[in-house]
């Protein structure tokens, strides 16, 4: 067994251990500790990391009670809701948050190159848009007034992440509309992919499987794993769902069928080195609204312009950038802001320097980049970078005043603008008229029909161009999602579904009936079982069969049945099983891979275990089913060698058999309870050459093998003890070997009548 | 196509377990469980209980038909008296075996695991098997919760099974 051993003194394992496969045959000269940050995500709890900048209130660290006792479905979507990061809910709201593209001028470039930032000011803004500092206050279309703590944006890249509907060149650049429609004759065949944003499945798989490898070289077995007692949280994922979960909503793809990644607004910035500044803004604004760079026609070209002035601390004179910024105030109005930075790079060893986290919403290719680059690297370089607290302070007041003053008002204003107009047209009776006339070709209301009279929106073009009634409503829905308006936001889906079904504009519909559903299921109100099933059911149904079938776009199909999985299970109740219902639909349909595929299995454990029970003996609980999918998770995991999940998989079904109301679990169940040792025993044998090939240095890391296998025989000899499994006395022989479970044993010696009917 | 029946005491103890196949349209009444996943059957029959301790509740009847799915698999129950469960496990053709054998009558119960008429089949087998399972358990040195290991019994189970199913 050839092992190498780090600077540090820890041993990690190379080739000729069972864990070594193709990928672990490069040298390991790196140090493991600084190896670690790369993958902090899944190593400690979510709660507990401290390096964001963003300083989290120490009430997002505990999880709490949150979802523990309501009385009906409706789950109170109060602020706070979800606080622990690693949440399903919480991550639903902070993936869908207006996007803002930032698009800088070279001189800016070079200053935050200077600064140590190789990407730009995007790179330096995008950690702290997160989470926006303070209270953010949105009204919604009736004009109540609700106030978040824990809004975010997602900043980025101007033009990046664009995923056409046809095959068209590659370059961005959008064709004069009559030139387009002679492009775009086809429609959707197949999408180009831009490899840079998220929406592909395989990268996000990549990703969590990179984190998975890691753990099980750099922990042989760590002992709160191990721990039995431990049982099946509820409340908080595992952090590799979490991951896997945040992966696949990060970075979504600037595509026509769902505006969310389409820029809410956009910063324009240029630098105090600028020579001509006022010129520079404009042709950087020209840019954005005319030419190569323009976006494509299916993005609403009337989002807003923010200007911002990158003010060098150091070598600039700040009354020159004021007097500057005034200037451009005059000219370009309120929505300006002068951004005061030191320009020379911040070291960790400087006194008022913070450490710079990497943004959680970091798409999976980037991340899988990342990991690469590290992995050939000789030496390893540190990623944390650090930048002056001053800074920091600087640029969250910055994103805040942007948030709350610009990007909020815009959006409600125009939420509110497209409803009167546009969606309000299509509510009540008239306007469902007009949607039929328009469908049979009697209607005026299309404006860019460019095919013959009574052609949809979306006939010719593959795609709505923005000016569109259905891409403005689309947007109208999706802004009304960002700003948390369920309520509009669902009627609006609701309309569009049936307006998408009508013009065949399968992505669209499927987008459409997805978001439907998640609005619908996020708003806070009791669903009966009955609208669950026509409704809910429904529009899941549609969408997943739209994306799958209509489209083969597997990342959307994915997406939509996990969240729908999460937000169901929230519910609680017969939700549950619903939510079961979906999470066994996808894994029939083996889309996700085999690494997703283990976590759901896990994660409908989860889910059937968070079904509460009634009265004494616990009817309506699924624990059986828990324990078996916890079972079967552990079988995936070892299957594929990840030995630390599968053995926490394992205890997770023992615990949860253990607590049965009878107590002997599955055992009687010879096959079963068969397949379980094997497990067990194929587990402890890889564990257990792990641990002894590691020359361990901690007992702490061996001792809890050997309670295991202990634990292991106590069940083989269980088991050949019951000679007679069938018999009453072979029960109460096999008892005294769990100290918990004799107190039930004689319940029902004593003769409780009931018991037999438990 | 395969079936795989047991019943089950008050303590999740299997008392009686049997496998077989389908004996309509030619089938040969042998099962066809594939053997690397053969304690699926269990696991997913010990899983269904959940199901039935709910459902038992929501209905007068003794038969609650068809009570839970797992992928491909149907199960069906039938709660005694005496709160001992039948359940039986229905596994319908493999895809690529019905295909090779669509000839044969896509109405065959076997094929069709949440039509009437298999509820009803399965029932009558249900039925059966209950009164046979009285006879058995009438003998004075049977316990509750005790393995039956009555080869008679299992003949009959057996002769269910082909006459029904």
């Amino acid at each position: 067994m050839t092992r190498l051993s780090s600077p540090e003194g820890q041993i990690l394992l190379a080739e000729g251990t069972p864990l070594a496969r193709s990928e672990i045959t490069l040298p390991y000269r790196r140090s493991a500790p600084s190896a670690a940050s790369l993958y902090a995500s899944t190593l400690s709890p979510p709660g507990s990391r401290s390096q964001s900048p963003i300083g989290r209130p120490a009430s997002r660290i505990a999880s709490g009670s949150v979802f523990g006792g309501f009385a009906s479905n409706a789950h109170a979507l109060v602020d706070g809701v979800g606080d622990s990061p690693g949440d399903p809910l919480n991550l639903i709201l902070k993936a869908f948050v207006p996007h803002v593209a930032v698009y800088t001028s070279e001189d800016t470039d070079l200053l935050l190159r200077e600064k140590g930032f190789e990407l730009g000011l995007w790179e330096i803004l995008r950690p702290f848009g997160d989470r926006v500092a303070g209270k953010v206050i949105i009204r919604d279309s009736n004009g109540l007034s609700r106030t978040y703590e824990d809004y975010s944006v997602h900043f980025v890249r101007y033009g990046e992440g664009i995923e056409h509907p046809e095959p068209m060149n590659s370059n961005i650049k959008s064709p004069t509309q009559s030139e387009k429609v002679a492009d775009a004759s086809e429609k959707d065949t197949g999408s180009q992919r831009n490899r840079r944003r998220g929406g592909n499945g395989a990268d996000v798989e990549a990703v969590v499987e990179r984190h998975l490898t890691y753990a099980e070289e750099s922990f042989g077995i760590s002992p709160q794993l191990m721990d039995p007692k431990q049982g099946l949280d509820t409340e908080t994922p595992s952090p590799y769902y979490s991951l896997y979960l945040r992966r696949l909503l990060s970075g979504l793809p600037l595509v026509p069928h769902e505006t969310f990644a389409h820029p809410v607004a956009c910063v324009i910035a240029i630098s105090s080195r600028n020579p001509s500044p006022i010129e520079t803004l404009r042709r950087l604004y020209n840019d954005t609204s005319a030419g190569e760079k323009r976006l494509p026609s299916w993005v609403d070209s009337e989002y807003l312009r923010y200007y911002v002035l990158v003010h060098d601390e150091e070598k600039d004179d700040i009354t020159k950038s004021m007097s500057l910024f005034e200037q451009m105030k005059r000219n370009l109005g309120l929505h300006c802001h002068l951004l005061r930075i030191r320009g020379t790079q911040s070291a960790a060893t400087d006194d008022d320097s913070i450490p710079l986290s990497t943004s959680e919403w970091m798409s999976a290719a980037e991340e899988l980049a990342n990991l690469r680059k590290h992995d050939s690297q000789e030496d390893f370089e540190d990623p944390t970078r650090y930048i002056y607290e001053s800074d920091a302070t600087a640029i969250r007041t910055f994103i805040r005043e942007m948030v709350t003053q610009s990007i909020i008002p815009t959006m409600e204003r125009h939420v509110s603008v497209w409803n009167d107009q546009v969606a309000s047209k299509r509510k009540g009776v008239t306007g469902r008229i007009m949607g039929l006339t328009r469908r049979w070709g009697f209607g005026t209301t299309s404006k860019s029909s460019s095919g013959g009279p009574g052609s949809s929106n979306y006939d010719s073009l593959g795609f709505y161009r923005q000016d569109a009634p259905e891409a403005i409503m689309r947007k109208l829905a999706d802004y009304c999602f960002m700003l948390r308006d369920w309520k509009l936001a669902c009627s609006t889906y609701d309309i569009l579904r049936s307006d998408f079904h009508g013009d065949k504009a399968w992505k669209y519909h499927a987008a459409a009936n997805e978001m439907a559903a998640l609005s619908l299921l996020i708003m806070p109100q009791t669903l009966s079982s009955k609208t669950r099933a026509e409704t809910i059911d429904t529009m899941f149904d549609a969408a997943f069969y739209s994306y799958l079938t209509r489209c083969t776009a597997p990342y959307g199909a994915i997406r939509c049945l996990i969240l729908g999985l999460e937000l169901l299970r929230l519910r609680g109740g017969s939700s549950v099983d619903e939510a079961a219902k979906w999470g066994i639909r996808l894994l029939e349909s083996r889309i996700a891979g085999p690494i997703g595929d283990a976590l759901i299995k896990e994660r409908l454990a989860v889910c059937y275990a968070s079904k509460k029970s009634m009265g004494t003996h616990a009817w309506g609980a699924r624990r059986r089913k828990s324990a078996m999918w916890s079972t079967l998770g552990a079988e995936t995991w070892l299957t594929q060698a990840k030995y630390i999940q599968a053995q926490r998989c394992l205890n997770e079904a023992r615990k949860m058999y253990g607590d049965l109301p009878n107590d002997q679990g599955i055992d009687h169940f010879a096959e079963a309870s068969a397949f379980m040792l094997e497990i067990g025993r194929q587990l402890n044998q890889h564990l257990q050459s792990n641990d002894q090939g590691e020359n361990s240095t901690d007992d702490e890391a061996s001792e809890p093998v050997d309670e295991e296998s202990e634990v292991m025989n106590e069940r083989g000899r269980r088991i050949s003890t019951l000679g007679l499994p069938g018999a009453t006395a072979a029960t109460l022989e096999a008892a005294p070997l769990r100290s918990q479970t004799t107190d039930e044993d004689d319940d029902v010696d004593s003769g409780k009548p009931n018991d037999d009917f438990g | 196509m395969s079936y795989y029946f047991a019943i089950v005491g008050t303590q999740d103890n299997p008392l009686f377990e049997h496998e077989f196949g389908t004996s309509k349209q030619g089938g040969d009444g042998m099962s066809r469980f594939n053997e690397a996943a053969r304690h699926m059957n269990q696991f997913i029959l010990h899983s269904s209980l959940d199901i039935v301790e709910e459902v038992q509740w929501g209905t007068g009847h003794m038969y609650l038909r068809h009570v839970d799915k797992f992928f491909n698999n149907f199960i069906s129950c039938y709660i005694t008296a005496g709160n001992t469960k039948f359940l039986l496990l229905h596994q319908p053709m493999t895809p690529n075996s019905a295909a090779a054998a669509s000839s044969r009558a896509s109405t065959s119960i076997a094929a069709n695991p949440t039509s009437p008429q298999t509820e009803e089949a399965v029932r009558n087998f249900f039925v059966e098997v209950y009164e046979n399972w009285v006879k058995t358990i009438m003998n004075p040195f049977y316990r509750v919760n005790m393995e039956v290991r009555s080869p008679v019994f299992r003949q009959r189970v057996a002769a269910a099974g082909r006459k029904y199913l």
